[in-house]
């Protein structure tokens, strides 16, 4: 077979071949280090890169399903980590030349899950330092690149693993989502990013950004994939006290079927926003063609959209301060200095405004619950631009400029707040070949509606097919 | 932009002192206008009515304590 084609095969699709033993792990493998051979030096995406590791995990996948030990779906599937993911014996350095020896003793739980899959771990991947920017801009390991254009960025903070998964690089990669780490580089390189609701995936053994804002996914190419991502890492983990104990779905369960009848509500304050008009073109002709496949699809109002700034910069500010405390005042001169600013600026929230912005996150939580009443999920666009060019702190949408990190997280970090899941999904292409995201989200721990809708989507459109030029 | 209510440098400088920073570093030139418009985003926070609402706590008493 093809070695691109393999590089572009969904894990569903991928897993069948494993399976029935057209395809070995091995010639997985080899195929994607190729892949990374040819595409890292545009992209950069990983920080550490494991071929040897990967190969001799490959050989091992291949022993065992011959002999007739087929673990599942994500069996040979070749998967990357954010580099704030623990790993054991191979470094983790958040993304900061601070931690660049720093080499953990035990994985992750998400690590951990994924090799007792069989799951095959290619390398640790690029992101915006200790996760705090949206852009996927790295002055330490060298800034990501969109594999749409090199020139513009790949979103951030899980840039290496929008880029690895957007060009074929990697088959499943995971970030992590404070205020819209998964969803602003899914968005901007064209691929499916799910920011599961908190507590589903365990945090235990990342690094974390804000304690009560954090939440790992996974970002893949088709929505089948974030579910077979989710059958093998959400769930209960006594290594970090958020995780649910509830009984979980088997996620690609609910994919066949339709939107019909399903209560799609649209925030109508999402397009009072700053908002690209070739983007809300593509949004709002995605909320046509789901219209269209039957879903009912009405205007709501959350005026409370307005305040996320306020609530979730409060909450990430002060959080984030407290925990590089430490490390700011032995290393601050070391931290790149746009992450330093907003660490340092954390330490002075006082903690009656920690306070205020959490209460007000309680009302935030109420008055969003009450739209659930009316609707099923909420929809918008992921960003209000297009990926923008790497290094630019402002950009124009419409006749204004507005400040790059405000606009990328604008309609992210919402869900952040909520702590419900959120999925962005290819929604299509500006005139200059740049991806757009529609944003899906639900209620608390009903990814499955999540998941069905923009499956059905995907499945009645094409953009998911379209490969970068890379 | 920095608001009527934000900090002045002298108030910069002492909460600066508070929290472990050197004030005495060049650095603070840029820390103390970053600091000011940060406030100012998060400023909408005090307009907001909370009232009735409890900040949602990951408390738990029986935490440390295995059946």
């Amino acid at each position: 077979m093809d070695a691109l084609e393999l590089c572009y095969m969904s894990a569903g699709d991928l897993s069948t071949l494993i399976r029935n033993k057209q395809v070995s792990p091995v010639e997985v493998i080899d195929a994607h280090l190729s892949r990374i051979e040819a595409t890292e030096p545009t992209l950069n995406s990983f920080i550490t890169l494991l071929p040897d590791h990967a190969r001799d995990a490959a050989r091992r996948a291949e022993s065992q399903i011959q002999a007739g030990n087929y673990r599942g779906p994500l069996h040979g599937i070749p998967v990357g980590l954010k580099d704030l993911f623990n790993t054991a014996g191979v470094r983790t350095t958040s993304g900061s030349r601070i931690l660049d020896n720093f080499v953990p003793s035990e994985d992750c739980t998400v690590a951990t899950k994924f090799q007792q899959a069989g799951a095959i771990l290619l390398g640790k991947l690029n992101m915006h330092q200790f996760a705090y920017g949206p852009t996927g801009e790295n002055f330490d390991y060298g800034h990501m690149h969109n594999p749409w254009n090199p020139e513009m960025v790949t979103g951030g903070s899980s840039g290496g693993s929008g880029s690895a998964a957007a060009a074929g690089q990697c088959t499943i990669t995971m970030g992590s989502d404070t205020g819209g780490s998964v969803r602003i580089p899914s968005a901007l390189c064209g691929i499916v990013g799910l920011k599961p609701t908190y507590g589903l995936v365990s945090r235990a053994g990342l690094t974390p950004l804000s304690w009560c804002l954090d939440h790992p996914g996974p970002m893949v190419r088709t929505v089948v994939d974030a579910a077979l991502a989710m059958n093998v890492i959400a769930g209960f983990d006594p290594n970090d006290r958020a995780t649910t104990m509830r009984q979980l779905p088997d996620y690609t369960a609910s994919l066949d079927g339709s939107v019909e009848g399903l209560r799609i509500g649209v925030v109508k304050e999402y397009f009072e926003a700053p908002l690209d008009a070739e983007v809300e073109t593509a949004v709002r002709a995605a909320l046509a063609k789901l219209s269209e496949m039957g879903a009912i699809i009405t205007e709501v109002s959350f005026p409370m959209f307005f305040d996320s700034q306020a609530i979730s910069g409060t909450i990430l500010m002060s959080e984030a301060a407290a925990y590089h405390r430490d490390l700011l005042a032995t290393d601050g001169d070391k931290f790149t200095p746009s992450v330093r600013l907003r660490l340092e600026a954390g330490l002075f929230v006082t903690a009656a405004d920690y306070l205020k912005a959490q209460q007000a996150r309680a009302r935030f939580n109420y008055e969003m619950s009450r739209l659930y009443q009316e609707v099923d999920l909420l929809a918008g666009p992921s960003e209000p631009i297009t990926a923008p060019p790497i290094l630019a702190s402002e950009v124009t949408i419409g006749d204004s400029s507005v400040g790059t990190t405000g606009a990328l997280t604008q309609y992210t970090r919402p869900y952040n707040i909520s702590g419900t899941p959120a999925i962005s999904v290819p929604c299509g292409f500006s005139a200059t070949g740049m991806p757009i995201g529609l944003q899906l989200a639900g209620r608390p721990f009903d990814e499955a509606t999540v998941l069905r809708a923009a499956h059905a989507y995907e499945q009645n459109t094409e953009w998911h097919l379209k490969r970068p030029p890379i | 932009m920095p608001s009527e209510n934000s900090l002045d440098r002298p108030a910069f400088d002492y909460l600066a002192r508070a929290a472990g920073l050197d004030t005495d570093n060049p650095h603070m030139n840029e820390l103390f206008p970053y600091v000011q418009n940060a406030m100012a985003a998060n400023e909408g926070l005090k307009k907001i009515d909370t009232t009735g609402f409890e900040p949602d706590s990951a408390f738990d008493p029986a935490h440390f304590y295995q059946d």
